[in-house]
């Protein structure tokens, strides 16, 4: 057993646990958020994306014993209030989502792919930034529209790049 | 509000991680449950020695299927032959020439002997996860292995291992549908007879959240409790109350949100109702929660169907006779033949054939049991049309539309009686096909061949039009109350799955009773609440669903009106309904139909005052056809050098009825598309023949779709109208896969055709279309 503190969405969080607790157990059993899923066990699927001290990654792969004083958030942190981030926004105008179980990990994978300014937001450039996340009900198409759409509210000049021709 | 692309209402729960899906779920005292599997497609089952496992810290029990027979109980039975298509009070296989239908009762565990690699052979109950795993590895299992056959063709074959004792050449049924004799008759002076044999891959549900499930018993009302995804809750009510030998009120199935369904989450599986046993073996309820590599060898699969298909043309192209050979893998245990029922009904598709015949094998075979996956039997009949029309133009020196022209159902013709007795009421065949055409350039294809080559690559073009014959579960319910507080509620025997029901029945509501889309909160997945019901699968949702929230809605109208007429003090004929307001025009008055509610609930009903409720309740038994129908034209590029193909561009035009959502709607054929280009191109599901061992177990090496997948898309909806519902719906989930891997192979085959004409396997893998290329027999390809 080892006891371990994070900040999972701006809360210190100290708890403890096995030495093989991995991180998505400790957000879901230990955190209660259950926001973050588990679509795998090889580390595949990208259904338990969270941000690791501002970085994406797979919380399955991780042993939360190794990032012990991290910084975590969660799809649940990502919200201020009632007012969703422009991800999460943009996934529901964008009807991004349909049994929503994929959802959590997608836009936290996209949210780190926005965090800066994207070079480029070509189809290529986006297959990239979801290759770790798998969708098996839209195809991807209105996620990718969901990533375009989250971009030009983030930047809104690189929708003026579109509509000047740019892309 | 029918037919406005409102964002989803249920998204924003989802989008902020507040989704309820089984694993979220947690009850007070709470054990765990894990499962061994069998590591043998097929064994005896000599002993289980669960001495040692039982010991381990923490373990409850471990339980093995005699311990199941002896505390009294049966195995599941799935009701593997469903409702006929047209007359639904009779089974659709009937008159099997093996003498009867085989069912074979599923047991949670096997006692005789293990029939496919992943087949749950003992559970372990501990007071963790990871005790109860470990658990597992501590029971001893003494087999004894058998040969094994995993093909439906090979396990029909002579002197080959039988799976059950009931079913002899592991046929679980034969039939033989239409008038076989009358065909081969036509066959003999036909001008033109082609033969062919298609191998329609086996395919992995991969709904993204893995199966899970928690038992709960209450001792003392011996009553059972199942919190678990699903396709609809009724039936696996139904189900686990002939298992447990119980009656219905004893038995509560709860559905939560569900990651996915696209047909197998309607059945029952084995480790649902091992948790229920186990609940009430333990005295505390118990949770299982699946793994991904645990779904890969026991999700019920789809497809895996062969099809012998055999067309006899006259000198111009057109269809004279079909006579088909069907055999479907049934799996290791008889869990559904709705695909074999589905795809033999729609088997002669939109064209115009006289005569047909099909000749249908059920296979019982040592691999995980299959079902119903998106289209279910209906992408394989486009599969096994759509390109037995194209080699036929090209055998006979004709244009690939031409030929299909030649054939289509006219829309004079209809209402059109096929000859599998599927009667379609509308649909614009041709029209729909030249508007595909436009919409994928067809005409100016030979220009862009040209450019392809000229880089070294070869481009190919395919076409396809599709029907489908929607059935499913003929019963469905809805109640639709009336709250005070401003709530529409709504409870229904349908369950989404990804499907987006909180919206569009809300839409649907909202149109009929003048109320705000927001105001309406539906409710499902609970057989405490739920009458009755059929889940969601084979587009029956809004078909079904939808009829009856008009119906319901229009009885609360009338009731309300009524009642309007009483509190504003005019005639009820004379009240004017806008936009949920009854108003007089006599005293200047207006309700609000919640202002009614209230009413009601102070006053009662004028008919019956203790009756304090505005609702109503609207019941449906019975066959409610509605063909979608439509076109659609792939158009891709292969690298000759690698083997790797890209979809450059897909159309499609869909005749779906009436869009309740467009916006929903086109994610729904976007997802089927999706499906179908991956059983086409990458989602290979191999199995060693000789073992049974499965070789595409985890998402590192069964291929499903990745970001990218789908190309540019030209979609189009178009509506002809039936008059078999009045939404004139006629159903959106199946149109994106039923006629796409017939145009993908269709192109595959176009861009091909200097290598060879023998059909292309599938999925078409770099590895085999390279192959292909290159004259390489796979199956003589030591890998």
């Amino acid at each position: 057993m080892v006891v371990v503190e994070l900040q999972v969405n701006g809360e210190r969080v100290s708890r403890q646990v096995d030495d093989n607790t991995l991180l998505v157990d400790f957000l879901r059993q230990g955190c209660g958020l259950t926001g973050t899923h588990v679509g795998c066990d090889t580390s595949q699927c990208g259904a338990c994306t969270v941000s690791l001290n501002g970085v994406a990654v797979k919380s399955c792969s991780v042993l939360v014993a190794q990032v012990d004083g991290s910084i975590v958030k969660t799809v649940e942190g990502l919200a201020q209030g009632e007012q969703l981030h422009p991800v999460q926004a943009a996934f529901v105008r964008c009807h991004g989502l349909q049994c929503g179980f994929c959802t959590p990990g997608m836009i936290m994978a996209v949210e780190y792919f926005l965090r800066h300014r994207p070079v480029s937001l070509d189809d290529e450039a986006i297959n990239t930034a979801l290759e770790g996340n798998i969708c098996r009900c839209t195809g991807y198409v209105n996620i990718i529209k969901a990533v375009r759409s989250a971009a030009y509210e983030m930047y809104p000049d690189l929708a003026w790049d579109v509509s000047e021709g740019g892309q | 509000m029918i037919g406005q692309p409102l964002p989803r209402l249920e998204d924003h729960r989802l989008v902020t991680g507040n989704g309820r899906y089984s694993d979220d779920i947690n009850v007070d005292g709470q054990v765990y449950a894990a499962f061994l599997r069998s590591p043998h497609a097929h064994a005896i089952i000599c002993s289980i020695n669960t001495r040692l496992a039982s010991a381990a810290p923490g373990v409850l029990a471990v339980l093995i299927g005699q311990d199941y027979l002896d505390a009294g109980f049966q195995g599941l039975d799935h009701v593997p032959n469903p409702a006929d298509a047209v007359d639904w009070t009779r089974p659709a296989f009937t008159d099997s020439l093996t003498g009867g239908v085989f069912n074979q009762l599923h047991l949670p565990l096997p006692v005789d002997k293990v029939r496919h690699v992943g087949e749950p052979v003992a559970m372990v109950i501990a007071t963790s996860v990871m005790a109860a795993r470990n658990a597992c590895e501590l029971i001893d299992v003494d087999y004894e292995p058998l040969e094994s056959v995993v093909e439906a063709d090979d396990a029909i074959k002579k002197d080959k291992p039988l799976l059950w004792e009931g079913a002899a050449h592991n046929l679980a049924f034969q039939v033989q549908i239409g008038d076989r004799s009358a065909v081969q008759e036509i066959f003999k002076d036909a001008a033109h007879v082609l033969r062919r044999e298609f191998r329609n891959s086996r395919i992995v549900g991969c709904q993204m959240e893995p199966r899970a499930a928690i038992g709960i018993y209450d001792a003392a009302h011996d009553s059972y409790t199942m919190i678990s995804g699903s396709q609809g809750a009724h039936r696996q009510k139904m189900c686990l109350v002939s298992a447990l030998r119980t009656t219905p009120e004893k038995v509560r199935v709860i559905c939560p949100d569900v990651g996915g369904g696209f047909g197998p989450r309607s059945m029952v599986n084995v480790e649902q109702l091992a948790v229920v046993w186990g609940a009430r073996h333990v005295g505390c309820p118990v949770k299982w929660t699946g793994d991904r590599s645990e779904a890969f060898v026991s999700d019920y699969q789809g497809r895996d169907q062969i099809v012998r298909a055999a067309f006899a043309f006259d000198a111009q192209g057109r269809i004279l006779a079909i006579d088909n050979e069907w055999i479907g893998n049934v799996g290791a245990h008889t869990v559904s033949y709705v695909p074999m029922s589905n795809g033999s009904r729609i088997m002669t598709t939109v064209y115009d054939v006289p005569v047909a015949s099909v000749h249908i094998s059920g296979v019982l075979t040592n691999t995980v049991p299959t079902g119903p996956y998106r289209g279910a039997g209906r992408p394989e009949a486009h599969h096994v049309m759509e390109r037995m029309l194209d080699i036929a133009a090209r055998e006979m020196g004709m244009d690939r539309v031409e030929i299909r022209r030649r054939n289509l159902v006219q829309r004079k013709q209809l209402p059109y009686r096929t000859p599998m007795g599927l009667t379609y009421d509308s649909g614009t065949f041709e029209a729909n096909m030249d508007r595909a055409l436009l919409l994928a350039d067809w005409e100016g294809f030979e220009a862009r061949r040209a450019e392809s080559q000229a880089a070294g690559r070869l481009r190919g073009i395919g076409l396809a039009n599709y029907i489908e014959g929607p059935v499913g579960a003929p019963r469905e319910w809805v109640r639709v109350s009336v709250l005070p507080e401003g709530v529409i509620d709504v409870a229904a025997g349908t369950q989404s799955q990804g499907q987006g029901h909180a919206t569009t029945f809300a839409q649907v509501v909202s149109a009929q009773l003048g109320v705000p889309a927001t105001s309406v909160r539906l409710r499902t997945g609970d057989t405490a609440f739920v009458k009755f019901g059929g889940g969601s699968h084979s587009d029956r949702s809004m078909r079904l669903g939808g009829t009856l929230l008009v119906e319901a809605s229009a009885m609360i109208l009338e009731k309300a009106r009524d009642i309007a007429s009483r509190i504003l003090g005019d005639e009820a004929s004379e009240l004017a309904f806008v936009e949920g307001q009854y108003s007089s025009a006599k005293s200047g008055r207006s309700v609000s139909l919640f202002d009614v509610a209230a009413y009601v609930a102070q006053h009662g009903l004028p008919q019956d005052p203790q009756i304090r409720a505005l609702d109503a309740e609207a019941e449906f038994a019975g066959r409610m056809p509605a063909h979608p129908t439509g076109a659609a034209v792939c158009e891709l590029e292969v690298d000759p050098d690698t083997g790797d193909v890209e979809l450059l561009h897909y159309s499609s035009i869909d005749d779906v009825g009436q869009p309740i959502n467009p916006l929903i709607l086109e994610g729904q054929v976007h997802g089927g598309l999706a499906q179908g280009i991956g059983q086409a191109f990458s989602e290979g599901y191999y199995v060693d023949r000789l073992s049974g061992q499965v070789l595409s177990g985890s998402y590192m090496d069964y291929g499903v779709p990745r970001a990218g997948a789908v190309p540019p898309l030209s979609l189009e909806f178009t509506e002809d109208p039936t008059t078999g519902n009045p939404l004139r719906v006629k159903g959106g989930g199946e149109s994106g896969i039923t006629p796409a891997t017939a145009a993908i192979f269709n192109a595959l085959a176009d861009a091909l055709s200097e290598f060879g004409h023998d059909e292309i396997p599938m999925p078409a893998t770099p590895a085999v279309v390279w192959g292909y290329i290159h004259h390489i027999d796979e199956a003589s390809n030591e890998f």
